[in-house]
């Protein structure tokens, strides 16, 4: 339908399991177009690494996947069940979370970037190696010529990542999905790491998908973010929308967890309540009304959709937060003192 | 590395000194070495007294005066004579000069026993666990590749089938199969050249292995199944690499650690069943003097043989070790 670098339609991921089928992502529909970096923000749970495994196709042979995903036009889901080589790692290619588990600790560093740059483009031992050594340096690894002949336990987290980053990027890959890149290394690093990854985007014209559970990581860098709740797309808008306007009250609770700059200090952060629902056997509701300072009965029969407004942000709920009627619902609940579903609004909030 | 060396001479050294002594001591309790050597004429009464001339009447029911003169030389070529931590040390004094004494059966020296008959089955237990390995990685990696398939299930059940027959009724089956009725292997050791040795060891060598492939395949498997959950080989297929080579080049070496530390314990077992697999086949290798040496109470071969067993578990188990640094880096830096 659309020109999109990547378009994934009705996305649907079920694992059987002995307890059940846990339907960890259900319907997920986003595009991405070349050149924009897409920050996937959500808790554990909520389904947004596996819609990335999925998009490697790196998920068990268990998993039960529907919808479709098509990248440059081409069928991805096809790509997984045939034989066509060089698609991932060239076109499109992922960063994982753990630095420290995400580098082969048998092989030299040198041998894990160069063994990519041999398959795919047929450089020869020495091509590869040397074209492995300028990569360590783009990504900023002073004495890259020594890394190449160390193993990755002679390193530290942060230049492992840098690794990871250089392996990831050996290829010129055209989308790079980064998995929480920076949340197994320290603070300090994890800005580096982040604007080493913003740089070596614009520099190639690359899509990126930045999974997160931050949404101050997301915040600055992503043209757009989608919140993942329970395996389901519950807001989808531009970055600043998203984090001046935001509409669905799972976004507004997150934004109230993360700590602002503007706000004066000491400002108590507010947790969400509650804890996030199972997967298996969802019930046919708004699968975040248990824990939704909005919830009204209705909220309780039928998943709402998502609702396209003006082509630029989409969100699914009946009673969105800074509209009329996400106000009048939370108004109507705290003066109840409890929500239909039984959460307590103890203490009065500001209104959202 | 020298510490390291060092701390494993003195290991062997440590392990012979206790193997060879419990085993000096238990043949010496289980019976009379002398019985051994002269046979019944160990029983004739108080040769001692006859020899110092003080009793000349107990030979007409169990000997003669010259069988006397038998045992009193038999006592002193295998120093019977002597208390028997004397006979130990001095056991050991000869073991450091390469003198493992001599047989009692048949007088020849131990060293030469062992010289003539270990290289043989040497051979076979190399080549048993080239067998194994050959047939455990590759059927491994294929089953940990489709694991829960019908291929792995298929590998699971003939590895289970495997473990649960003893390889004195896998031999015999083979040996009928291969050997007799078939006659694409030699039924019997040839020792003419190295060809008709490695040849007629091969069916020898497949039983011995067969059983040992099937608990490395099964071991491996396992290790396999773990190592691909790990992030670093999502990392691998994630920079598209074909998944031969994932599971050759990045799974199989970290998930190798369990096989060979089998690999070294599996030594001792090795030893056993070629006992088993000599005698069925015929090859007249070390593990058929053992049997014969034990049923015999020949000391001095079954000393040798003890040795020679030990020093070759502790020497694999170094070679293990040094394998481990080969495999994980990781090993080397602590």
């Amino acid at each position: 339908m659309s020109n999109a670098q990547l378009s994934v339609r009705d996305l649907e991921v079920r694992f059987p399991t002995s307890r059940g089928v846990v339907e960890a992502v259900n319907g997920v529909s986003f595009d991405l177009e070349r050149g924009q970096m897409l920050g996937i923000v959500g808790e554990s749970g909520s389904g947004k690494s596996v819609t990335a495994k999925t998009l490697m196709n790196l998920l068990p042979r268990t998993a039960e996947i529907s919808g479709d995903i098509h990248f440059d036009g081409e069928d991805v889901r096809a790509i997984a069940s045939g034989h066509r080589k060089h698609f991932w790692g060239v076109k499109m290619t992922m960063v994982f979370q753990d630095p420290m588990t995400s580098l082969n600790p048998v092989k030299r560093c040198g041998e894990q970037i160069s063994e990519t740059l041999r398959y795919h483009l047929g450089m020869s031992r020495e091509a590869a190696l040397k074209r492995s050594i300028d990569l360590l340096e783009q990504v900023g690894i002073p004495e890259p010529a020594r890394r190449v002949k160390q193993y990755p336990h002679e390193l530290s987290g942060g230049l492992r990542q840098r690794v990871v980053i250089a392996m990831a990027l050996a290829c010129e890959p055209e989308l790079l999905i980064a998995d929480e890149p920076t949340t197994a290394v320290d603070v300090t690093v994890q800005k580096r790491l982040l604007d080493l990854l913003d740089e070596l985007r614009r520099d190639r014209g690359m899509s990126m998908i930045l999974i997160t559970h931050d949404l101050g990581v997301a915040r600055g860098r992503c043209d757009e973010v989608a919140v993942m709740y329970a395996g389901r797309l519950v807001e989808r808008a531009e970055t600043e929308v998203l984090f001046s306007d935001a509409r669905h009250p799972y976004t507004t609770a997150l934004l109230r967890t993360i700590p602002r700059i503007d706000q004066p200090s000491h400002t108590r952060l507010v947790p969400i309540e509650g804890r996030p629902p199972e997967l298996v056997n969802p019930p046919d509701q708004c699968s975040f009304a248990p824990r939704c300072r909005h919830a009204q009965a209705d909220c309780l029969e039928g998943v709402p959709t998502l609702t396209n407004l003006d082509g630029n942000r989409e969100f699914a709920c009946r009673y969105p937060a800074n509209t009329e009627a996400g106000r009048t619902s939370f108004f109507a609940n705290e003066a109840a003192g409890q929500t239909v579903t039984g959460l307590t609004i103890a203490q009065p909030s500001e209104v959202n | 590395m020298a510490k390291f060396l060092l701390r494993r001479v003195v290991q062997l050294v440590a392990v012979l000194l206790a193997v060879t002594f419990l085993a000096f001591s238990a043949l010496n309790f289980l019976g009379d070495p002398l019985v051994n050597v002269v046979g019944p004429l160990a029983a004739i009464p108080d040769c001692d007294l006859v020899e110092a001339g003080l009793r000349e009447d107990t030979f007409s029911t169990a000997g003669n005066i010259g069988d006397c003169e038998v045992v009193s030389r038999a006592r002193a070529q295998y120093n019977l004579d002597k208390s028997v931590p004397e006979r130990y040390v001095r056991w050991v004094g000869d073991l450091l000069t390469g003198d493992l004494g001599s047989s009692f059966q048949t007088g020849l020296p131990v060293s030469e026993i062992v010289r003539e008959k270990m290289p043989k089955s040497l051979l076979l237990m190399v080549m048993a666990e080239i067998v194994a390995l050959a047939i455990a990685i590759p059927v491994g990696v294929l089953a940990a590749y489709r694991a829960g398939r019908r291929l792995d299930r298929v590998t699971s059940v003939g590895s289970f089938g495997l473990l649960s027959v003893p390889n004195f009724a896998l031999g015999v089956i083979l040996l009928q199969v291969f050997a007799l009725r078939n006659r694409l292997l030699p039924a019997s050791f040839d020792d003419s050249t190295l060809w008709t040795r490695l040849h007629s060891l091969l069916l020898p060598s497949i039983v011995l292995g067969l059983g040992i492939a099937a608990s490395y395949q099964r071991l491996l498997r396992t290790d396999l199944l773990t190592t691909l959950q790990e992030d670093f080989v999502n990392m691998a297929r994630a920079k598209g690499m074909p998944d031969r080579h994932v599971m050759v080049r990045h799974a199989l070496r970290p998930s190798l650690f369990s096989l060979i530390t089998l690999f070294g314990l599996n030594t001792g077992a090795l030893i056993g069943g070629s006992l088993v697999v000599e005698r069925i086949f015929s090859i007249p290798g070390i593990g058929s003097e053992i049997v014969t040496a034990v049923i015999r109470d020949d000391f001095p071969v079954v000393l040798g043989a003890v040795v020679v067993i030990a020093t070759g578990f502790v020497v694999i188990n170094f070679l293990v070790d040094l394998l481990y640094t080969w495999l994980d880096p990781r090993v080397r830096v602590s």
